[in-house]
């Protein structure tokens, strides 16, 4: 399986803290209530993705860390 | 406490005309402002906002709670209707039961899953947009904003063939509660009636669902109410807060950015040239003028704010339009910029209560306004028009808009 990159953009997490619900092994918020990688080790493909799936600001990237294609979001879904 | 030269009464015609105006000369002079009328802390300033609303520990959001103090028994029981729905409105909840409901219902509202819904959404838009150049002149809300919503929600809960014009009165009659109104002596009586009749209404189609469900909202809570996860008071007052919240606020939405364009139509036509815009034009239209300019947080525990010391159970009344507006924030907060890139603005609030609605409400702005670049020109408000506001502390929302409508060709 390839290896992830998952990446959190502040300019776009409002705090709602489903990913931390989801996966709280992988999410925390940061002082500001924004959400921050704890580590992405050991985690499935499958389970980030559909975590990233539940953020309603598509602040969550999921990519191939050596190729960089991008798993999650779909083009069409970014604002 | 500092002192402002503004008047504390937040329902003058000239605040619910233009509170942009008031909550910028607020946020300059007091940011985080005991308003004495009110009896709470009104935070117009964007970093505070966003603090507060990003931390559920120490601000409750348990309004009916709140409410229950400041009532004698015999009032609470007055307003009995009232308490058995909004009490399990996830809106009005905390956490752990906050928790529950908002994961239960939010893999059917992410942006990913809400896509299945546009074809539809282009479809209605075409067709009110059809129907509305026939006319030539309408009510830009009743004939146009409020179609798609509407049509959306019915559509979510599986139940296209409500009756809608019952839908609307009933909500419109909930909202006088706390939404619309604050001017109506009777809004609670009111409120009661409207609750009354929408769960008379709602209840034979959940006992339907229950007997025969599908892939629809009413029998994903059924299902959770079964498994033990929900109570049943749980799934009564999620769909009525579906059916009530599902529309009012994005009809608003698409009003309120109409009304926006027709302000400013050198942004209509610059995303007419370039409709790769419409995301982030959907985006500087929640911030510049959204549906609702505020939502009510009540003090854990004494914390301070923006320098100032709340104490414990004081509620406060956190401006997402003034936030919206913040020039610590924003560059030229009072302009209409479409290209405006980042923006975080806080129109579906911040926090575990983000909006749950939230893409589906993009969506239908994103169809509407795509529809119309694509159909018409920039509308026109007829000559004449005295455009005028609900009286109200929470919804932004337009009372009649009517507009010429010119196809483009």
């Amino acid at each position: 399986m390839s290896k992830l990159r998952v990446t959190v953009n502040h300019n776009k997490c409002v705090g709602s803290q489903l990913c931390v619900q989801f996966l709280p092994a992988v999410f925390k918020l940061n002082e500001k209530g924004q959400s921050v990688i704890i580590t992405t080790k050991e985690i499935d493909q499958q389970s980030i993705i559909s975590t990233a799936e539940q953020c309603p600001q598509c602040a969550i990237k999921v990519l191939d860390a050596d190729t960089g294609e991008v798993f999650f979001p779909p083009a069409e879904l970014e604002f | 406490m500092e002192v402002t030269n503004l008047s504390d009464d937040l329902m003058t015609k000239e605040v619910i005309a233009d509170p942009h105006g008031y909550y910028r000369q607020l946020r300059a002079a007091d940011p985080v402002h005991y308003n004495e009328r009110w009896g709470g802390w009104i935070l117009t300033a964007y970093q505070d906002v966003v603090d507060v609303l990003r931390d559920a520990n120490r601000f409750s959001s348990d309004r009916m709670g709140f409410l229950a103090q400041e009532l004698s028994q015999e009032e609470q029981e007055l307003i009995a209707p009232i308490f058995k729905i909004l009490s399990y409105w996830m809106v009005f909840r905390d956490p752990p039961e906050h928790t529950t409901i908002r994961l239960l219902l939010n893999k059917h509202f992410t942006p990913l899953a809400i896509e299945r819904y546009r074809p539809m959404v282009k479809k209605i838009v075409q067709k009110t947009i059809q129907k509305s150049i026939a006319k030539g002149q309408i009510d830009f809300i009743k004939d146009f904003a409020y179609e798609i919503p509407m049509s959306v929600i019915l559509e979510l809960l599986g139940a296209p063939d409500l009756d809608r014009d019952k839908i609307k009165e009933w909500s419109e009659k909930i909202g006088v509660f706390f939404f619309i109104k604050a001017d109506e002596p009777r809004r609670r009586e009111i409120a009661c009636e409207g609750i009354n009749e929408l769960v008379d209404y709602l209840t034979p189609l959940i006992e339907q669902r229950r007997e025969r469900p599908g892939i629809d909202l009413i029998s994903l809570l059924i299902s959770a109410e079964e498994a033990g996860s929900l109570t049943y008071n749980d799934v009564l007052a999620t769909c009525v807060l579906l059916v009530f919240g599902g529309h009012e606020t994005t009809m608003n939405l698409i009003a309120n950015g109409t009304l926006a364009f027709m302000q400013h139509p050198d942004q209509w036509e610059k995303l007419q040239k370039d409709p790769s815009l419409l995301k982030k034009a959907v985006e500087e239209l929640l911030r510049y003028d959204g549906s609702v300019k505020s939502t009510v947080r009540w003090a854990k525990e004494d914390v301070m704010v923006g320098g100032k010391q709340i104490k414990k159970g004081e509620r406060l009344l956190v401006s997402l339009s003034g936030a919206n507006r913040d020039p610590q924030q924003f560059n030229n907060p009072d302009g209409l910029d479409i290209t405006r890139d980042p923006n975080l603005h806080v129109a579906f609030a911040h926090g575990i209560h983000v909006c749950l609605g939230a893409s589906l409400a993009r969506m239908e702005v994103e169809e509407s306004f795509l529809g119309m670049i694509s159909m018409l020109k920039c509308p026109k408000m007829i000559p004449g028009t005295d455009l005028s506001y609900y009286p109200s502390l929470v919804h932004r929302a337009i009372k009649e808009l009517p507009v010429i409508l010119e196809p483009i060709n």
